[in-house]
Order: structure tokens, then C-alpha cells, then sequence
């Protein structure tokens, strides 16, 4: 058993002449909260490819739980789950159907499999719509089912990405309910968001990317304590963020530009 | 207060629109993808113009011939010839799927006038009514030069009659619109679609076996088109020629009522549309019984011989095969095909030969077109998978799995088609000899097998998606085109070289030994070639994800 869930050397991906990940060192703890931040384009998704195996790495390394993913792939997948960017659903299946299949895919046996699917589908609220298929689901629906797929093998480490966008205000509550639950037995949650309230208050640990590369890395009192907040007031993680990636506000839009809008 | 100076006008308006059009199509061939795309628009393009302009001649000669030779009543057929180009054509290239790219304007600032006036003015921007505003314009000229008389009314009638059809013409596309909004629509007009194309298969044939005892029966329906808007244009002109000017109201206000008619039609489905009309995909929550608690845990898997992820695979190919409406209703095709050629080239009273063909050499050539269509789909197998497909990867499984299961149900299938059309063959036409059945059986093991690994190998390289349910932009990729039609001229020119291997040597059951051999063969390669396509997988991934999941 590894006390560390993720570790990434040197892992690289570029697109043509753009880096899209640049030389990343990552390292998360099993059992930890991990919150992966970043503006739009910085390579947070690109990231969570690479460590799903939807994406090859162009070099670096990438360890989870002790194996090599390029050596292991497998063995690695068996481990983990993912709800990635788009879901990546089969739409033409009904919720129980597609538990199902996942399930098998995953090699669970199929009276576990039968078992958990209708547990879940209690779960996230959508048994009661056994004939429907998922191209009619609404999108907080398919977000739901795309969780309860992604956790149907009991995974050790578990990647989010954006997971509660366009799920409703209750079943948000309850899966991160869930999540914290997850946690505590020591699986590993690797979410991306772009909602910082939501890192600030379900995540332990915090990486930061910004044009590819990792700019900082910790938890959440380590990155705090980096940042000189008003006195006596405690540093938000948004601006925790904004100094980070906008460097106080120097990358922001100017505001003066659109006179005309104020 | 918004600075909004002045709402553009309806002209600036109807440019804006063209000029996005414009822009949406150009942009969608500058990507690196769509090369081939540019090309074969720019080819269909110069076709539609042969098309457009070659009829144009013959309408500007037809209006002219039959004016100049008193034949005035025949230019109802031209108009109908019009008239069923510009309403059936779009029909046929707009497909079944839901388009809402004209309802996006509703956003700005329009009024339904406007709204109205532009609906009207997009629908004269497609092929059928560009091709049918030319041959009219021809219809017109050649009527004005055979009988200066009629352009007159001729210039009224061409434009009351262009007007009643983009009335009527966007009037059908809209309630289409409305009615395929919702999916199940979708697929059930979809089936009603694939129906009519067989049944128009079996035209030819009833008309050559039944055609001269119908005669009387069509003519006595004749009149009765008399009211119909093409007819009644003839007549304008036709009584124009001839100097009956009741003719010629009777005509003119008869079209005219109609664009009235389709006109209310018209306005009232985009007074809907401008309103806010909702057409979405997406059901209405409604709470559904709860289902029976009933587990089926203690039941034996069916497919418990498989691995796991071999039968998941498999049970999802067959959910998806039931689910789509396009791929389950063109499984009848076969069947009907056997049918349908059967008759025309076999049994006692071939339709298209004197004598009927010997079925030594018709099964042989009827079942290598069938394996042609049943095979073709299986060299883009991904094509439906969509975002899917990347539970293939994140998945701990390997893509052998996937195409194993994959390929079973494309056998299945196969399988399964081919005992219908054969048992369909037998009792039209009969068996062929036994040497040639099983010869036949046995080139078709060799010839599905052999290329279930060049498929796989071409739904890795060239995939490309494709909707449910929808024709609307459904092309294969051209590359898998080109595989699939190789491998199958390959294979089949193999086949029958084989089988005719076995007349020529006058020893009969030779391709059956031949094709045993081969078939041993290529099922020895496709197992050895599932390694091979699992690690060209892992290099292909990003290209097929981006390609499904776009």
C-alpha cells in the first residue's frame, strides 16, 4: 500500500508548437481532497486526460498508486475513476443499462454489478426513470449518472472533472457528502472546477497551472500563508488564485476599456 | 435605455443573414478535415449547375415548342415538373434531423414581418429553388418567344407560381421542423422514409407486370389534378395563347388562392415560432410508476461463455442496433433486395431479362452484394459511439475486447440476414446445386471474416461520426469508403475466380476446399491481428476521440 496516490515527472504534452503541459511535477497523497485549478486554456484537462489514459503524455512520467501508467495501464484503470470532460456517456443506453455495462467493463461480477447499479441509481435519483435514455436526461441528470458510473468499482482515486456543473443545489449536497465520505476511507479525489468556493471548501490540497505549468502546490494553509491578505481577515482562495495566476489583477481585463457598458 | 440608434432594415437584415450563412459555410471548409468536403462541393456544385442549366434548355424548348405547335395545354406538365422538384427535393436532402439554425435568429430584434419576409427569402437560397427559379425564367423566355402575347400573363403566373412554392415549400418545412423536433418523430418519419425508398424499388417491376391493366384506371384520375396549383398555372397560359381570358383568371386567381392559403399556413407556424414555441429534445420530467422490485441476480448470464467485457460490449451493440432507427429498419433491406431481384432476374417471369438467370450463378452474385451492404458498416464500427468512446479507454480493458464483441454482432447480424434472404431466395427462385450452396457458404465465412481485421483497421484510422436517426450530414469517411470498397473488390474478385475455378477444372467441389483453406486462414489472421489493432488503438485514441466526441 503507497501513501501517495499521483506523482507525475517531467510530464509533458504538446499539440503541434503549443505546450499544452509543460514539464508538470505533480504529487498527491492518497486520501487527499486535491483541487486542480486554472484559467481557461491553462491545461487542466489536458492534465486529467493524460492521467485517465485518454491522452498519451509527448514525455514525462506518470505513477499512480505505485504503478507506471505507461507500464501498467490496466492495472492502473482497474484503480481509478473518471468522470471526464463531455462525460463520455453512450447515450443510446438507459441509466440502469449503462451502470450495467460499466460495471462489466470493469469486471465486477454481475449480481455485484446488478446490485450496485440500482443502489446507485437510488442514490442520484434517477430510478424512477428506468425506460428513459440518457440522450433525454437532462445535463445535471447525466452529470449524476456519470458520477455513479465513475464510482460503480470502488475506485481509489477518483478524477472529476468539473463534476457539479449543471447538477441542482440537493443532489450537489449529497454527493459531496459522498465525496467527503470517500475520502475519509482513504480514496484519493483528484476535481477540477472553476467554481473556488467549491475547491475552498470541500478540498484539503491545491495545485495551481497556469500556462501549463505547475505555478504552486500545497494545501490550502500553505498557499494562504503565501499570500499577505488584509489583517485580520483570512485569505480567500480566489485571491489566493487571482495573485497567483493574475499576479494581482496585472492579467485582468481592464474594466476602464468598456466605459461605455458602466 | 439600450444605444441602439435604428433596427436595421428588412434588406440589411436579409444581407446580414446571407452574409452569416456565407461565413458558416466557409469556415466549416477551412478546417484541415473538410478538405475532401470542399472538394465534393465544389464537384456537386458544377453538377447542380449542369443540372440547373441543361433543364433550363429543355424548359425554354418545351415552353417554346409546345406554344409554337398549339399544344398550350401540355405546359401544365412543365410547371408540374417544377412544381415537384422544388417541394420533393428538399425533402430528400434535408434529412431527418432537427435543425434550428434559422429559429436562432429570433434573438434580435426582429419583428414577425421581418422574421417572416426572411424565412421566405432563405428558403429561395437552396438548390431546388435556385434550379427551379432558372427553369422558370426559361419557361418564360421560350413562351415569349414562341407567342409574344402570353409574357404577360406568362410574367404574372412564373411569379404567383414562384411565390405559392417557397410559400409552400418552407410552409412543409416548418411543420417538419415541428414534427421532428422530438426524436421517436424523428425515427418513426425516418422508418416511413426507408418504406417509400423500397417501395419505389418495386415500381418498375409492377408497372412492367401490371402496368397495362392500370392504364384506364390512372387516366380516369387525370382530371382530378386539374385543381392542382401546376395545372391551373397551365391553364393560365394556356388560355392566354388561345385567347380565353376566363382561362386565364381562372388560372391566375386559382394560384393566387393557393399562395394565400399556404401563406396563413405559413404565418401561423412562425407566429408560433416568433412567440417562443419550445421544440426540445429533452422530455418533460414526469414522475413514472416505480418499477418492480423484482432482481434478476440469481439468473445465469446468457453470454456467461464471454468474458465480462466481451458481453458488455456485445449487449450494448445490440441496444444500440435496436436504438437506431437507420442502421434496424435498413436491416430489411436485404431480404427485400433477394425480393426484389428475384423477380426481375429469376423465377418463372423475370421483369429486366428473357430468361430467368440459373441460380448456380444468381446466389453466388446475390449473396456477394449483400455481404457488400452488410459489411460496409462495420469499417467505420464507432461511428455511433460518440463520447462514448472513451469509456473504452479509461476502461481497464483491451481493445481486443471491444472488437471481439463489436465483431460478434456484426457476425450475428450477418448471420442472421443472410439465413432470411436465403430462405427468401429458396422459395423465389430455389437452391443452387450443392457443390455451389456450399461453396457460396463457405466464401462468405472467407469473405466476412477476411475483412472484419482491414474494418477494424479502418474504424481506427478513418472514423468519423455519425447521428441517430438523422440523414442530415451523414457521410462516411471518405477514406473508409475507399478501404471498404478495396477490400470488397479483393475479396469478392477472389471469390469468384474461385468459384468459377471449380467450372473451368470441372471439378465442382474445389472452391469448396479452396475457400475451407482460406477462410482457416483469415480466421487465424484476424485473432493474431487483435494485438496489433489494440496497440494501433492506443496510438490512434486522440484521433478517434476527437473525431466521435466533437
Amino acid at each position: 500500500m503507497t501513501d501517495t496516490a499521483i506523482v507525475t515527472e517531467k510530464l509533458t504534452r504538446r499539440f503541434g508548437n503549443l505546450t499544452a503541459v509543460d514539464s508538470m511535477d505533480l504529487k498527491v497523497a492518497a486520501g487527499q481532497f486535491f483541487g486542480f485549478l486554472g484559467p481557461n486554456g491553462a491545461g487542466k484537462s489536458t492534465t486529467i486526460k493524460m492521467l485517465t489514459g485518454l491522452l498519451a503524455p509527448s514525455s514525462g512520467r506518470m505513477e499512480l498508486l505505485g504503478l507506471d501508467f505507461a507500464a501498467h495501464p490496466v492495472e492502473v484503470k482497474r484503480q481509478i475513476g473518471v468522470v471526464p470532460e463531455g462525460m463520455g456517456l453512450f447515450e443510446r443506453l438507459t441509466g440502469r443499462e449503462y451502470l450495467h455495462f460499466v460495471g462489466r467493463m470493469y469486471g465486477l461480477d454481475r449480481a455485484t454489478t446488478l446490485r450496485r447499479s440500482e443502489e446507485l441509481l437510488d442514490f442520484m435519483q434517477l430510478a424512477d426513470r428506468p425506460k428513459t435514455l440518457i440522450a433525454d436526461y437532462s445535463h445535471g441528470m447525466q452529470k449524476k449518472l456519470a458520477l455513479a458510473a465513475a464510482v460503480i468499482h470502488g475506485p481509489r482515486i477518483l478524477f472529476l472533472d468539473e463534476p457539479f456543473e449543471g447538477v441542482d443545489a440537493l443532489a450537489a449536497g449529497a454527493l459531496k457528502a459522498l465525496l467527503g465520505r470517500m475520502t475519509e476511507r482513504g480514496v484519493t479525489i483528484f476535481l477540477t472546477s472553476h467554481v473556488l468556493e467549491i475547491v475552498e471548501r470541500l478540498c484539503s490540497h491545491v495545485a495551481i497551472i497556469h500556462k501549463g505549468r505547475l505555478v504552486a502546490q500545497g494545501s490550502l494553509e500553505e498557499l494562504r500563508a503565501g499570500i499577505a491578505g488584509e489583517e485580520g481577515s483570512k485569505t480567500t482562495l480566489e485571491q489566493v488564485f487571482l495573485s497567483i495566476v493574475g499576479q494581482g489583477g496585472a492579467e485582468r481585463p481592464q474594466l476602464e476599456e468598456l466605459s461605455w457598458l458602466m | 435605455m439600450a444605444d441602439v440608434a435604428q433596427v436595421p432594415g428588412l434588406w440589411e437584415q436579409i444581407r446580414l443573414v446571407a452574409g452569416l450563412r456565407w461565413r458558416i459555410l466557409r469556415n466549416g471548409l477551412r478546417r484541415k478535415n473538410n478538405r475532401w468536403d470542399l472538394i465534393g462541393l465544389i464537384i456537386t456544385g458544377f453538377l447542380g449547375a449542369l443540372f440547373a442549366l441543361g433543364l433550363s434548355f429543355a424548359f425554354y424548348f418545351g415552353a417554346y415548342t409546345f406554344l409554337s405547335t398549339s399544344h398550350e395545354a401540355w405546359l401544365a406538365l412543365l410547371f408540374w415538373g417544377i412544381f415537384l422538384f422544388w417541394q420533393a427535393f428538399p425533402l430528400f436532402t434535408a434529412g431527418f434531423g432537427a435543425g434550428f439554425e434559422f429559429r436562432t435568429l429570433l434573438r434580435f430584434p426582429l419583428s414577425l414581418r421581418a422574421f417572416y419576409i426572411i424565412g421566405l427569402a432563405y428558403g429561395l437560397a437552396d438548390f431546388a429553388a435556385i434550379a427551379s427559379v432558372c427553369w422558370l425564367f426559361a419557361m418564360t423566355l421560350g413562351a415569349g418567344v414562341a407567342n409574344p402575347c402570353v409574357l404577360p400573363a406568362m410574367l404574372v403566373i412564373a411569379a404567383l407560381f414562384l411565390l405559392m412554392n417557397v410559400t409552400l415549400e418552407r410552409m412543409i418545412g416548418s411543420w417538419l421542423e415541428r414534427l421532428l423536433a422530438r426524436r421517436r418523430t424523428r425515427e418513426l418519419f425516418f422508418a416511413l422514409f426507408i418504406f417509400f425508398i423500397v417501395s419505389i424499388q418495386f415500381i418498375s417491376p409492377l408497372l412492367q407486370r401490371y402496368g397495362r391493366s392500370a392504364q384506364p384506371w390512372a387516366l380516369r384520375l387525370l382530371p382530378y389534378f386539374a385543381v392542382f396549383p401546376a395545372s391551373l398555372a397551365g391553364r393560365a397560359i394556356a388560355g392566354a395563347a388561345t385567347n380565353h381570358s376566363r382561362d386565364v383568371i381562372l388560372g391566375a386567381a386559382g394560384v393566387f388562392s393557393y399562395l394565400l392559403l399556404f401563406s396563413a399556413f405559413l404565418w401561423w407556424r412562425f407566429s408560433a415560432q416568433y412567440r417562443g414555441e419550445e421544440l426540445s429534445e429533452t422530455a418533460a420530467p414526469s414522475r413514472v410508476s416505480a418499477r418492480p422490485a423484482s432482481q434478476r441476480d440469481d439468473q445465469e448470464d446468457a453470454l456467461r461463455l464471454l468474458s465480462p467485457q466481451v458481453a458488455a460490449v456485445l449487449r450494448k451493440e445490440f441496444r444500440y442496433l435496436t436504438r437506431n432507427g437507420f442502421a434496424f429498419f435498413l436491416l430489411i433491406m436485404p431480404p427485400v433486395f433477394v425480393l426484389l431481384f428475384g423477380t426481375q432476374f429469376a423465377g418463372r417471369h423475370p421483369t429486366a431479362t428473357k430468361h430467368p438467370l440459373s441460380p448456380d450463378l444468381f446466389f453466388p452474385g446475390m449473396m456477394a452484394y449483400l455481404i457488400l451492404l452488410l459489411m460496409s458498416p462495420a469499417y467505420n464500427s464507432f461511428a455511433y459511439e460518440g463520447k462514448g468512446v472513451q469509456a473504452y479507454f479509461t476502461a481497464p480493458v483491451r481493445f481486443r475486447e471491444v472488437f471481439l464483441g463489436k465483431n460478434l454482432m456484426q457476425l450475428a447480424v450477418l448471420f442472421l440476414e443472410l439465413t432470411l434472404s436465403i430462405a427468401a431466395f429458396s422459395y423465389l427462385v430455389g437452391l443452387p446445386s450443392m457443390p455451389v450452396f456450399v461453396a457460396t457458404l463457405a466464401a462468405i465465412a472467407f469473405n466476412s471474416v477476411g475483412q472484419l481485421s482491414i474494418a477494424n483497421w479502418s474504424s481506427l484510422n478513418f472514423p468519423r461520426k455519425l447521428e441517430f436517426g438523422q440523414m442530415r450530414g451523414q457521410r462516411q469517411s471518405g477514406m473508409a469508403v475507399l478501404v471498404a470498397f478495396g477490400t470488397q473488390i479483393l475479396l469478392g474478385g477472389i471469390s469468384a475466380l474461385i468459384l468459377f475455378a471449380g467450372r473451368w477444372t470441372d471439378n465442382r467441389w474445389l472452391p469448396v476446399e479452396a475457400f475451407a483453406f482460406l477462410t482457416a486462414a483469415v480466421v487465424a489472421g484476424y485473432f493474431a491481428s487483435l494485438d496489433a489493432l489494440t496497440d494501433l488503438a492506443e496510438k490512434k485514441k486522440e484521433t478517434l476521440i476527437e473525431a466521435l466526441c466533437r
